[in-house]
This record gives structure tokens, sequence and C-alpha cells, in this order.
């Protein structure tokens, strides 16, 4: 409970009125000559159990009544259940605004989404609290901007709904960082939140230091969570996990994968229909959802030969999260997969060709060039998918050349060379080489160990069907040292295959490099032989460089943002959104020649709610209080209770004048 | 009848001429010196005819009824009532709780016009009357004499009363119900404030001795009704004790114990027989002596 006009209680001492007047009373007496002093003494001794009792209950109601008009005068304020945390108005008031896609979510009955809801009760909670300076900061750029009133909230484009996930241990350190810079006084930090896992991401090593940097601020900082934790219950959402453009001898068709999700436990057989919109070109489709998740696989929809490149999306009817009820994407024709080999041993280059230029898809052209080290500044980068590099590793100029390539977003395996040199690229180096001769008869301990099959090159196929990765005999590998993530180990936790950690230097997200430590010579390994392995990998490299040449992107919203000289340009969705804020707001835009389809991260489909243990968790040691909503809530989180002190003062004195009202007097004389 | 030449503050002589219409009589037989208005224990020679009794030599021959001898042939003797007078002891309170009085009468002075006036009654049918002021013991006591003189040495010590000390007045009830020849009027003017159950046994023992009690009971309005509005300091007037209290606290179970005392001496009373009258000191006494003396022509005992 806070207080309008707290210097007001400094009148609660009166509450000791009735007690003071009470000993003035009591010095007050008279004096009287009195003959039935037997009576006077037979009621002394008598049990006085009631009659003390009215009379501290009456003085006890003189003193509440007392009190809660000292406390209705201070115009005392409240929140729905809880109460907000005693004390004075905040200097500086910090707004923390989680503005995902699942904030968009309403009430079963309808109404407004929990952002709007949110929103509302921020603005009329802060108005009453009656701070003179608020800070908004927002989930998608984190940045502080001050606000004129907390009126701004309903007003301001800031605080719309986005398609961008949030991250609130970025959040909160950027209001510590804010209160640390302008030594902000007394501070409330408001946070509005619907608790879902992937935004507070609880398992960040961050929260410690964030509790441990707030605990450390002088100034008082009072936490206030404005939580909106009711769960979606049988909200479905659509997302396409693959699109791409098919020739098929003269047709031309769009292949399509979906993924309909259902929250909650329901698994009742639904239909829904699905809508499909290709460049204003609209179908349908329906899909019996019997579990809470459906997979389409492979839906075809025809295209004109001559739409090489275009952009669509798919939407399913609203239910109460509409953010995740349409999904945009765009495509176009494949480009030709290019790789390139630079290799000092034939046995290696030929097995390495074969892998890169054979197409899994007829309607893909691959093609694979062995180049000598020499040869490199002849070769045309930009159109290149893959680099296949088994020599010495580069340096000087063909470093940079191999440097930005990965940069633009081209892959590169690199396998050990027959000597391994000295030199290091992306942060990683050979060592030397190591023979594995078979001490087992079946020779089990040349296989490989372990390979992460849920990411990246060795990932489980689309069927869920394991690589045969366990079949692989290695007869020689060949160490790394450096700083690398192993994809791969053999028996003696040697990374077979690493993806280097440090290509972020190079600015790019899509490139990759990677170290295969042995080659498909059959004196290494039996990477050939059993060419599955090699193939798969190979062409999954080759796949992810094609998509880095294309000219159309997939992006989840807030992972790129507009640079500067190549301003996006809205072609569908986000009709209300700033120019500013479109990688935040699902669509599709231009960036010069290359079209972007942006949609909300797959994290945000069936995060679960945070425990509320574990919010408390969070912010143990801090002055933490948490309030509870819906969305749709009409009901304010602060409002002012003056009311109902008036109430119960007028109860108290009441009740004391009932107390005082003297007794039906007993006719003594009716015994005579 | 004598002629009392003083005036006395208690006496009204219109009050008691009006009085003297009613005659006191006792309720049970008497025991008197002389023969009078009340009846006696024993045979005497009254008109009013009481049995008949087999003639034992000895007997007075005039008293045989020759007419029963002519119908029975048996010889019978003719016996008759004894008319005697009564001896009445007027019992005063002058203990310190009488001088209270809230109104224009304190208890001391009701008292004295009770006493008096019936005082005046009885000498002036002939009773004798005698006098006991109690307070801290007896403090002064009077034997009953049915001489009219003696009526103003009673008026003079009523005169000369004053509420001063405790209260001992169950001790000397007891004392005077031993001391007093059987079968006497005991009138007995206070205000009571002592457990029933001592009194009880006063009572009991004025019943055994075959007196005929009476007792006025003065009680102040203002004790009962116990209407104060500030706290009090209570002063006892016998000298106990000053007790403070705020009346708003202590006005229920004050109630209650007046109450109850109320009850367990109504109780005594008629278990003993007494002739109780409750006066509340804004009372008219003629009223209330009225109301004695004509309860009492109803009350009379057949002997």
């Amino acid at each position: 409970m806070s207080f309008l006009q707290p210097w007001l209680l400094l009148g609660l001492p009166l509450v000791a009125l009735p007690i003071i007047i009470h000993l003035i009373n009591q010095r007050r007496f008279q004096t009287v000559r009195w003959g039935a002093m037997m009576f006077l003494l037979t009621a002394n001794r008598m049990a006085r159990g009631y009659a003390r009792l009215r009379q501290w209950l009456i003085m006890a109601f003189r003193m509440a009544a007392i009190a809660a008009l000292v406390f209705a005068i201070s115009r005392p304020m409240a929140s729905g259940w809880l109460g907000l945390a005693a004390g004075g108005r905040p200097d500086t008031t910090i707004i923390l605004l989680d503005r995902s896609p699942s904030m968009q979510q309403t009430s079963t009955s309808g109404g407004d989404s929990k952002l709007l809801t949110g929103r509302r009760q921020l603005a009329e909670t802060l108005k009453a609290v009656g701070s003179v300076h608020w800070v908004l900061i927002e989930s998608t750029t984190q940045k502080p901007r001050e606000l004129d009133s907390p009126d701004a909230l309903l007003t301001s484009p800031a605080t719309e709904a986005t398609s961008a996930a949030s991250d609130l241990p970025a959040l909160l350190e950027a209001a510590g960082n804010y209160v640390k810079t302008n030594k902000a006084g007394r501070t409330d930090i408001w946070i509005c939140s619907d608790l879902r896992r992937n935004d507070w991401d609880p398992e960040s090593s961050r929260w410690r230091a964030l509790r441990e940097s707030f605990l450390a601020l002088r100034q008082g900082v009072r936490f206030h969570l404005l939580a909106y934790p009711e769960a979606a219950t049988g909200n479905v959402s659509v997302l396409v996990s693959d699109v791409r453009r098919q020739e098929n001898g003269t047709a031309t068709e769009l292949v399509m994968s979906l993924r309909l999700v259902r929250e909650g436990g329901d698994e009742s057989r639904t239909s829904v229909p699905v809508h499909f919109e290709i460049e204003g070109a609209r179908s349908e489709s329906t899909v019996e959802m019997e579990k809470n998740q459906y997979d389409l696989k492979d839906y075809r929809i025809p295209l004109e030969s001559r739409h090489e490149r275009g952009w669509g999306k798919v939407t399913i009817p609203a239910d109460v999260n509409t953010a995740d009820n349409e999904y945009y994407f765009a495509f176009e024709r494949p480009a030709p997969r290019r790789a390139v080999i630079v290799a000092d041993d034939s046995l290696v280059a030929r097995p390495l060709q074969l892998a890169a230029a054979i197409t899994p898809d007829p309607a893909l052209k691959c093609s694979a060039e062995v180049v000598a080290i020499d040869q490199l500044s002849t070769v045309e980068w930009e159109k290149i998918s893959l680099l296949l590099w088994q020599a010495p590793l580069p340096e000087g100029e063909a470093a940079r050349q191999v440097g930005d390539f990965v940069a633009r977003g081209g892959f590169a395996i690199f396998l050990p060379p027959k000597s391994p040199g000295r030199h290091e690229i992306f942060g990683a180096r050979w060592s030397n080489w190591i023979d594995r001769s078979p001490k087992e008869p079946n020779g089990t301990d040349l296989a490989v160990a372990n390979w992460r099959g849920d990411q990246d090159l060795l990932a489980h196929t689309q069927s869920g069907a394991m690589l045969p990765a366990g079949q692989l005999q290695i007869h020689r590998s060949c160490g790394m040292t450096g700083e690398f993530t192993p994809l791969a180990t053999l028996k003696d936790d040697a990374p077979l295959l690493a993806r280097c950690a440090n290509q972020q230097q190079s600015g790019s997200k899509h490139g990759s490099a990677y170290f295969l430590a042995t080659t498909p010579a059959p004196s290494d390994s039996s990477l050939a032989n059993n060419g599955v392995v090699l193939y798969v990998l190979v062409q999954r490299a080759l796949a992810g460089g094609a998509a880095a040449l294309g000219n159309v992107r997939q992006l989840a919203a807030g992972e790129n943002q507009i640079r500067d000289g190549a301003p996006w340009q809205r072609v569908a969705g986000a009709e209300n959104a700033l120019s500013t804020e479109y990688p935040y707001h699902r669509g599709v835009y231009t960036e010069g020649d290359r079209l972007l389809a942006v949609n909300r991260p797959l994290a945000e489909d069936q995060a679960p709610v945070l425990e509320d243990g574990r919010v408390a968790g969070l912010f143990h040691g801090l002055d933490f209080v948490r309030v509870d909503h819906q969305a749709g809530q009409l009901g304010v989180l602060i409002q002012e209770i003056w009311r109902p002190f008036l109430a119960s003062m007028i109860v108290a004195l009441l009740v004391e004048a009932g107390l005082c009202f003297p007794r039906k007097a007993q006719n003594a004389g009716s015994t005579a | 009848m004598f002629r009392d030449r003083r005036s006395r503050s208690f006496l009204d002589s219109a009050v008691l001429s009006r009085l003297a219409a009613v005659p006191l009589f006792a309720r049970r037989p008497m025991q008197g010196a002389v023969s009078g208005r009340h009846p006696s224990p024993h045979r005497g020679s009254s008109v009013e005819f009481a049995e008949y009794r087999k003639y034992v030599p000895g007997d007075d021959l005039r008293r045989l009824d020759w007419r029963a001898y002519g119908r029975s042939d048996r010889f019978y003797v003719k016996e008759f009532e004894a008319d005697t007078n009564l001896r009445c002891c007027l019992v005063i309170d002058t203990s310190g709780s009488m001088g209270f009085g809230s109104g224009d009468v304190t208890k001391i002075e009701f008292a004295r016009r009770i006493a008096g006036a019936l005082g005046y009654l009885a000498i002036q049918q002939g009773d004798a009357v005698g006098l006991s002021c109690v307070a801290d013991g007896l403090v002064r006591n009077v034997p009953p004499r049915r001489n009219p003189a003696h009526l103003i040495s009673i008026f003079d010590l009523l005169e000369q009363a004053r509420p001063r000390g405790e209260t001992q007045l169950v001790r000397v009830l007891h004392e005077l119900a031993e001391t007093i020849r059987q079968r006497a009027l005991i009138v007995i003017v206070s205000d009571l404030f002592v457990e029933p159950e001592l009194l009880r046994s006063c009572f009991q023992h004025f019943r055994f001795r075959r007196h005929d009690v009476a007792i006025f009971h003065l009680l102040d309005p203002q004790e009962i009704g116990f209407n104060f509005r500030r706290p009090m300091r209570f002063l006892d007037m016998e000298g106990g004790p000053a007790i403070f209290a705020d009346p708003n606290d202590i006005a229920d179970r004050y109630h209650r114990a007046l109450t109850g005392y109320q009850a367990a001496l109504k109780q005594h009373v008629l278990e003993s027989s007494v002739d109780y009258h409750r006066v509340l000191l804004n009372d008219d006494y003629e009223r209330v002596l009225t109301r004695f003396l004509i309860g009492r022509t109803h009350g009379r005992d057949s002997r």
C-alpha cells in the first residue's frame, strides 16, 4: 500500500487520543458519601470479564476510527490483490515491456490482448503512483527512451506488438545501466510480461550478475512484475519449415512443409483450414489435427514457370493468439550449387568432387571444381557455395579470400593435409597426425563414438533417421587445437568434426567453417567407401552455402537489422509498423535485390510459462512484488482505496456507539 | 393521655390522628402484664368463648356449666380467651449508613418518623413501648413500659439519635432476642446492609422466642438506581475504605449484587414469617404506616 499524501500519516499519533481522554476523565472524579458499600464491594468481587472486554473494545474501536480517518485522508492506494510495497513516490519509473508475439494472446473470451491490457493498466497505475520521470525500455531495441507521461504507453508505436522474442535479462541489464548512468534516485522498475521461458531464459548466468548489480545499487530499486501467466490453451500456431521452388520438366511447383502446433493438453480431433497465398493467389487445404502437432510434408502448389521468385504466406483462422496464425515465406529459383576443392592429394579430391557434384535433386545443378592453391585468385567466389580445403591452411591473401567467403555466408570444410603446418584460420589449426591401429579384432575402437544428431551437418534426416556415422572407420586422424565446437568425436574424445567458434569476427551469422580431422582417402578413413555420411555432410554444407548465395532469406524477427544505405521496403504484412521497426514485424520486405521474409522465432511456439517459484527465485533478495492479471481484465492495477477506510471508520463509530449505549437498567425494585 | 409540650420534628399531629383510626394489632398472641386488646396465650375472663374442659376437683364451681351437666350428666368447665396488652420494642439502626439520603430526608429521619408514630399509637392503645438504638453495639436501650410519660423519654431518645459508627445489627438483634421477654412485637427500622444469611439467623432467633417481628427496610432511590455518570469516589459512611469506581463499568454488577441481595432477603423474611416492608425514602411515611397497620389487621392470628 502506498499513499498519495503520506505526510498526513504524521497524524497517526492521534490514535492515542481516546486513551488520553480516558485518562483525563479518570482524573475528574467526584466524591460522594455512600452507605450501600456492601453492594459496591460485592460488585468489585464479581467477574468483570465482559465489562472489561467491552471497555477495551470501545477503546479499540475509537482508536480504529481515528486511524481509519487518518489513513483515508492520506489517500491510500492498493493493487488488486497484493498491495504495493509501502513507500512514497519513486523518482524514476522504468517500464520494461515485453512485446513478444505471445503477449498478443487474448483471454479465451476474447477482448484485449495481454500487451494492450498491460499497457492500459500500467498507464493507469503510473498516473496514480505519481512519479515524475518515466523511462520505457521495450524488448526490441532494448534502449531507454523517456516518456512524457504514462499515457504515452497507449499511444507510442514503440509499445505495439512485434514478432520478435524478448530478452528479459537484457532488458533488466539495460535498466540497471540506466539507473547507474543517470544516477537515478529511488527507482521503480515495472515489468510487463507473460513469463514465457524463452523470453526470460532463467538458466542464464546473467540473472546472478543482474541480482548482484541491483543489490549493489545504493538507491532503492523496487521491482513490480505485472504478470500474465495465463496459458494459451487450444491456441494453434503455424510455421513453414521448408519451402523451395522446384521444376519437374515443364511443370514448376512450390514444395512446402508446414507444422501446426496446438498448445495445451487437448488432443481432440480438430479440423484446421490452412490458407495459402502466393503473390495474391489463394488456395486452401484443410488438415485434421489429431494430436498437438501436425506436420504437412512437401505440400505442392503449382507455379507458373516464369515465376522464378516471389513470396507468400500461410494463414490459419484466428484464435486466442493471432500473432502465430500466419507465416510469411519467400522463394526463388535455386542457384546452382558450386563447390571448389583445394586438395594436395588426388585420392582425397576425387571422393570430395563426387560428393559435391552429384545432385540430390534433378532440379538442382551441382558442380565441383578442383583448383590448385595458386589459382585461387581466378575463382569466382561470389558464385561458390562450398569450399573443401585439403591443403596446408591458407595464409596471406588466400586466407583473406577464404575469410571473406565465409563472412559472405559461404561454407568451408578444412581437411588435414599430409603435412600440417603452423598456420591457423578461424582460431583453429591442425596439430599432428595420429595413427589409429585397431586394438580390437572387429575394429570398434576405430568407430565414431558420438556425434550431434540434433543439428548441424550430422543432424538426423527429415524422417528422423540417424546418419550411419557410427559405421565409419577412422584409421588416421589429425589433431586440432584452438576454439571450436565438436560435432563428432572418436573413442578417445578426439574431435572428428568441429565447427570453428570464432567466425563471428567476420560479422556473418550464416557462413560456417568446419574442421574434419580425417580425409576420405582409403588409408585414412572409410568416408569414401561408406559414402553416405560424406555425401550428406558435403551436400548439407553445399545447401547452406547456396542459401547464402540466394537473394531470398527467411529471417526470424529481430535477427537482422537495417543496414545503413540499405533500407527495407515493405512488400506484405506489418501494415502499421514503423519502417525502422520492420525487422521486428512479421512480413515480407525487400532490401535492395534481396527478398526477406520475417517471422516470429521458432522458440515462441510452445514456450512454457515459468513457474511462480522460479520467478521469485530470479528476484531473490530484491524488493520484488508480483501481481498476476489476465488479458482483458478491466480492473485497474492500482486504485485509491480511501472509501473502504472511510467506511471502516463509520463502522467503527457505529460499533463503538452500540457498545457505549447504556444497557437497559435492571429494575432492582421488582423483587420488593 | 399525656400532653407533650415540645414539638418534635418527626411527629405530625395530623398524621398521628389519622393513623389512630387503625389499631395496632399483633399477629400472634402476646404476653402482656395487664389486660389489653391483644390475644393472650392463656385462658382468661373475656367474653370470647374458648373451649369446654372436664371439671377437676379444685376448679371454681362458679365456672361449671350447669346446662352442659343437664344435657350430658357430666361436669364441664367453660373457659374464655384472655386479652392482654403487647410489649412493642422499637429497634432503630443508628449506624453511619443511616445518615444517607439523596433527597430532603435521611434514613435516620425517616426511621424517627416511623418509630415515633408507632410508639405513640402503641402507648395510646395501652401497650408498652421500648426503644433500642443499634450501631456498633446496643447504643441506647429503653425497656418497654406502658406509662404515657415514658413516651416522652422515647421521643427524646429518638431526637438525640445520631447516625454514627459501624453496623453490628446482627449481634445486637441476637442479644435483643434473648433479653426481651417472650412474645413481644419487635419493630426493626434499618437499611439492613448486612448479609441476608446473617439476618436469617436473627429472624429464626426471634421466631424461636415467639416474637412478632416487623421490619421497615429503608432504601434510598439513588441506592436503587445507581445513576452516576462520571467516575466516582465512594466514601464509606461507616468508616470503611473508600472505593473508586467508574459507574459505566460497575453499574451492571452493582445492580446484580443489589438484586441478588433483595431476592435473598425476601426469601428469608418469607421463611421466617417476618412482616417485611421495603421503604424508599421518597415514599410518604403515613402511607407506609397505614399499609403496615391495615396489613396487620388482615393478618391477625386467631390465637
